[in-house]
């Protein structure tokens, strides 16, 4: 009998994608390393270590594609299963509209919807108790790092902060 | 005798009021820098710098030394309580210090780490007194080949990191290696893998990384799980460490402490490498090498002895050769020469109320620490209290906003953001982070040493064999890597003879 | 407890807590938040504590923190590279400005231009260069080492802060004019050296006076210095000139933000760091490193710029170290 989640050459095989990814960057900095220039043995050139370390990567991403192959590895499916994999990937969306919201809306602009988000979005809190949070503490800290400690944060297009 | 007269002469300085003060303000202010990550001792002790200068030499030196300290203190409580490491040294704690915050031992392993701390702390006091001048040596038989087998023998420290497969740790190691090596060579000054990105000319920086891929990585793994809440419903049991806890802490601390002295005393990263090889050291030794990674509390202790070691033992290069090991320390140089002092080899026959006064000052100093860390754990563990759908979001505004500080630059927090997600996804595919970590801060170092003693041996390997403490280093890491194959070799033979037989 | 302890106390808390809560006097007008300076030299070395005497001095006038940043490497290019590729021209990153910012590109392809990436603000200050070896070494005078050199090509090493450096650049001219081989291990600065030197991993060590507490102590043995005229601390060392070698090296420095700074930000800082190194104070610690103010104004600054270019350029070309 054949365990479904283990399996061999398939494009489902989670270790062969892991594999070939490392493969890919080993190649990317061998050709990195060549273009730097290796210089001489006695005179190591900026690429020098980088090549050699591109070789190595080659060598491990290799091994694992070879167990991956011959062993077999878990299913990229499985490694999500029984688990809500909505929730990381919303959290990570919050994050990408973040960076993208915080240079142009300064700290506090953009801090406070993205923590009023988490807190809504990972297993709701209250609204109640949810808003009060995400002004508060931004706020707070704020206040703390720019009085206190004279750390400037991002104000933003608004100058807000 | 001549010791004990100065020693004396040095508690007499360290005692006056003014001086208690200001030993007091300076571990205040570390304890608070070091909790919060991101903010390292090195901003805050630049921004305080000019207010010392008003005051006597001993005072401004005092309190900036208690700032450092203060700072070792405190840099492993975020890594127990939430995952994210506030410096490099202090990685290691996460890997055990934060599975037996899951487990509900949060408060054993926080007090035995600030206990930990104290007893490294005060030996490398004792030690600093009674060697200091004779240990000075150490710090500069260490030349390019030595600190590149040094390095080496750091690396092949990271296969005792992992509890999963060694071709993964090693594949993360080489990348560790290449994301240190972004940003201009420091020695021909070209910009290596930047892109054409402005930004990463000046390559990446530790804490977004560290931060991402242990702080946010961690959020994003709890996040999906529905029903196990590891760190709400785990019950806490204690709050120090049981006898159970201090027998098997003993040794750890004991080893952690004489490692992370003696490496400490070597300019560049002493006190990583001793935090790193300290978790090395006890997973060999220990009995029960599984329990590490799942909240072994040796795991905990010697780690943190060892970082707090070291802080003590980089002050030996500094004041008795002038030769600053770490920024740290740079910047405490810079505070002697403001007050018109020379740290070198005359200072401590020149100036012993000063060198002894500080000193002692570093005694009390630790002693406070170890009165004001104390009662802060239950403080500490009643945050792991708040419900995870609170904490979670304030622990990524926290990463973010450490971030920031770290270096006031947007660009850091989207580097974080961006290892936060690789690292979430590494974590699935079971590779692990932190020999990631340790090879990104060995890694430049390796590289630069390498070409140093390449150009110093006109291109010839032999040269680290032939120096001594270089072919020490080598041949420890050959031994560490064979000894964990020599077992399964054998098992291996027995199995291939078995076979036959059949 | 006596009164007058009580006051101190009193007033240190003062000043602690006055520092913590400082912040900018007028809101409008620049500095608002601190300046960060980089230094391209590891910490602890002579130029990053003589750049943090005249940082804490200027800022009192600019009444702003100056934060001071250490980004070494690469000779002391690594960082005005950085702050040409990354800063914004707001007076809020400025850097101190090597020699090797301007002989570097002479030598190899690098990511600025001298004469277009930066805003040139004043100039500040030289060093004194010495040339040592380690007590234990076989070397007693110069002279030794050239004999030496003769007869082993190649296998007399010296550290310097950098390639491109005054210092190495000054270390090949030397060479050249005996007739010997030299080796030159780059590392990042004065600590590095000196411990290189000391440890007895490069047979000399060629720096600025970071080197003197050790020499003080009688660890390293001074061979030469390369100012014009002895140095008043070391009366019995020679001169380049003294040995025969008709040159004298103190690499000048100032400091620069990135191009198209306003002007009246220029002239702001021009005057803060200008009071800095008028500064007693700053004088004192500099001394401690034997350095002397060598100050210019932002034109002469400027004009300056341009003649080490060309000055530069002929060294080069002559030591065939120019860039192909």
């Amino acid at each position: 009998m054949r365990d479904q989640t283990n399996v061999k050459l398939r494009l489902s095989n989670s270790e062969l994608w892991g594999g070939l990814i490392g493969l890919a960057l080993g190649g990317f900095v061998i050709w990195s390393g060549l273009k730097l220039k290796l210089g001489t043995i006695n005179d190591p050139g900026s690429g020098y270590v980088l090549f050699y370390t591109g070789i190595l990567m080659c060598v491990f991403a290799g091994s694992i594609i070879i167990s991956a192959i011959t062993e077999g590895g878990p299913t990229l499916a499985s490694r999500w299963e029984n688990v809500r994999w909505s929730k990381p990937l919303l959290v990570i969306a919050c994050l990408a509209a973040f960076s993208f919201a915080l240079e142009p809306l300064g700290f506090l602009l953009s801090s406070i919807p993205l923590l009023l988000l988490l807190l809504r979005l990972i297993d709701p809190v209250r609204w109640t108790l949810a808003i009060p949070i995400a002004v508060l503490v931004p706020s707070g800290m704020w206040w703390v790092l720019k009085r206190l400690l004279l750390i400037q944060l991002p104000s933003g297009l608004f100058g807000i902060g | 005798m001549d010791t004990l007269v100065n020693v004396a002469h040095g508690f007499g300085v360290a005692l006056l009021p003014i001086n208690l003060l200001y030993c007091f303000i300076g571990v205040f202010i570390g304890t608070l820098v070091g909790v919060l990550p991101g903010i390292g001792p090195i901003s805050a002790m630049s921004l305080l710098l000019p207010v010392t200068l008003s005051g006597t030499p001993e005072s401004g030196i005092i309190m900036m030394a208690g700032i450092y300290y203060g700072s070792m203190y405190g840099g492993s409580t975020t890594s127990i309580l939430v995952n994210i490491p506030g410096e490099a040294a202090s990685v290691v704690t996460c890997i055990d210090g934060h599975q037996m915050a899951k487990q509900g031992r949060a408060g054993p392993a926080l007090g035995i780490s600030a206990f930990g701390s104290f007893i490294a702390g005060t030996f490398a006091l004792v030690a600093l007194m009674l060697v200091a001048p004779k240990l000075a040596s150490i710090a500069i038989a260490f030349g390019p080949a030595e600190y590149f087998s040094l390095m080496v023998l750091g690396l092949v420290v990271l296969t005792f990191l992992t509890q999963g497969s060694m071709p993964k740790a090693l594949l993360m190691a080489c990348i560790g290696v290449v994301l240190g090596l972004i940003g201009l060579d420091s020695i021909t000054a070209q910009p290596r893998l930047t892109f054409g990105r402005m930004e990463l000319i000046d390559g990446i920086g530790l804490v977004p990384v560290v931060m991402g891929l242990f702080g946010v990585a961690e959020v994003l793994l709890n996040t999906e799980q529905a029903i196990k809440r590891d760190i709400i419903n785990a019950k806490i049991t204690h709050l120090l460490p049981t006898k159970a806890d201090w027998q098997a802490s003993t040794g750890p601390v004991a080893r952690g402490t004489l490692l992370g002295f003696l490496l400490g005393i070597l300019p560049g990263g002493g006190a990583v490498v001793a935090s790193f090889a300290s978790y090395a050291l006890e997973k060999r030794l220990s009995k029960t090498p599984e329990r590490f990674g799942h909240g072994a509390i040796e795991g905990v202790a010697g780690p943190e002895s060892a970082n707090n070691a070291a802080a003590g033992g980089a002050f030996i290069p500094l004041m008795t050769l002038g030769i600053p090991p770490n920024v740290v320390m740079a910047l405490l140089l810079g505070a002697f020469v403001i007050h018109g002092l020379q740290p070198g080899p005359l200072l401590i026959t020149q100036n012993p109320g000063l060198f002894w006064g500080i000193v002692a000052s570093m005694y009390i100093g630790n002693v406070m620490l170890l009165i004001l860390n104390l009662p802060m754990i239950g403080m500490w563990v009643q945050l792991l209290k708040l419900p995870y759908n609170i904490l979670f979001p304030l622990i990524i505004l926290f990463t973010i906003l450490g971030v920031y500080c770290s270096s006031n630059n947007v660009f850091d927090v989207y580097v974080m953001i961006a290892f936060g997600i690789i690292g979430y996804f590494m974590r699935k595919l079971g590779y692990e982070p932190a020999p990631l970590v340790l090879a990104f801060v060995l890694g430049p170092m390796l590289e630069n040493n390498l070409r140093k003693s390449l150009i110093l041996s006109q291109g010839d390997l032999w040269t680290f064999v032939q120096r001594p403490i270089s072919a020490a280093c080598l041949s420890l890491a050959l031994v560490l890597l064979i000894a964990p194959l020599l077992p399964a070799l054998r098992k291996k033979r027995e199995l291939v003879a078995l076979d036959e037989g059949a | 407890m006596s009164r007058y302890g009580l006051k101190t106390i009193a007033f240190a808390a003062m000043q602690v807590v006055g520092a913590l809560l400082a912040t900018a006097a007028n809101a409008q007008d620049y500095p608002t938040k601190p300046v960060t300076l980089i230094v391209p030299w590891p910490a602890g070395g002579s130029t990053d504590i003589s750049m943090r005497a005249i940082a804490d001095s200027a800022s009192k006038v600019l009444g702003q923190p100056i934060v001071i940043d250490n980004k070494a490497g690469g000779g002391g290019t690594v960082g005005p590279a950085t702050m040409a590729a990354a800063a914004k021209p707001d007076g809020y990153t400025i850097s101190q400005i090597p020699i090797t910012v301007f002989r570097l590109p002479l030598m190899q392809e690098v990511s600025w231009d001298p004469a277009k990436d930066f805003t040139y603000i004043v100039h500040l200050t030289g060093y004194t260069f010495g040339v040592t070896t380690s007590a234990e070494s076989q070397f007693k005078s110069w002279k030794d080492v050239v004999e030496f050199a003769k007869a082993n090509p190649g296998k007399v090493t010296y550290a310097t802060p950098g390639t491109g450096t005054s210092l190495h650049v000054g270390m090949e001219q030397i060479a050249a004019m005996s007739g010997i081989k030299l080796t030159q291990v780059p590392f990042k600065g004065g600590a590095e050296t000196n411990a290189a030197v000391l440890g007895q991993h490069t047979m000399l060590q060629a720096d600025s006076t970071g080197w003197r507490p050790l020499v003080d102590a009688g660890k390293l043995r001074l061979l030469m210095v390369w100012t014009g005229a002895r140095s008043p601390n070391y009366p019995d060392v020679p001169t380049l000139k003294e040995l025969g070698y008709p040159m004298v090296y103190d690499s000048p420095f100032g400091i620069a933000g990135p191009k198209g700074m306003d002007p009246k930000i220029v002239a702001k800082l021009h005057d803060a760091f200008k009071k800095a190194v008028e500064d007693p104070a700053v004088i004192a610690t500099l001394a401690k490193y034997d350095m002397v103010p060598n100050y210019k104004n932002t034109d002469d600054y400027k004009k300056f710029v341009v003649e080490v270019t060309e000055s530069e350029r002929k060294v080069i070309d002559t030591l065939g170290l120019a860039k192909k």
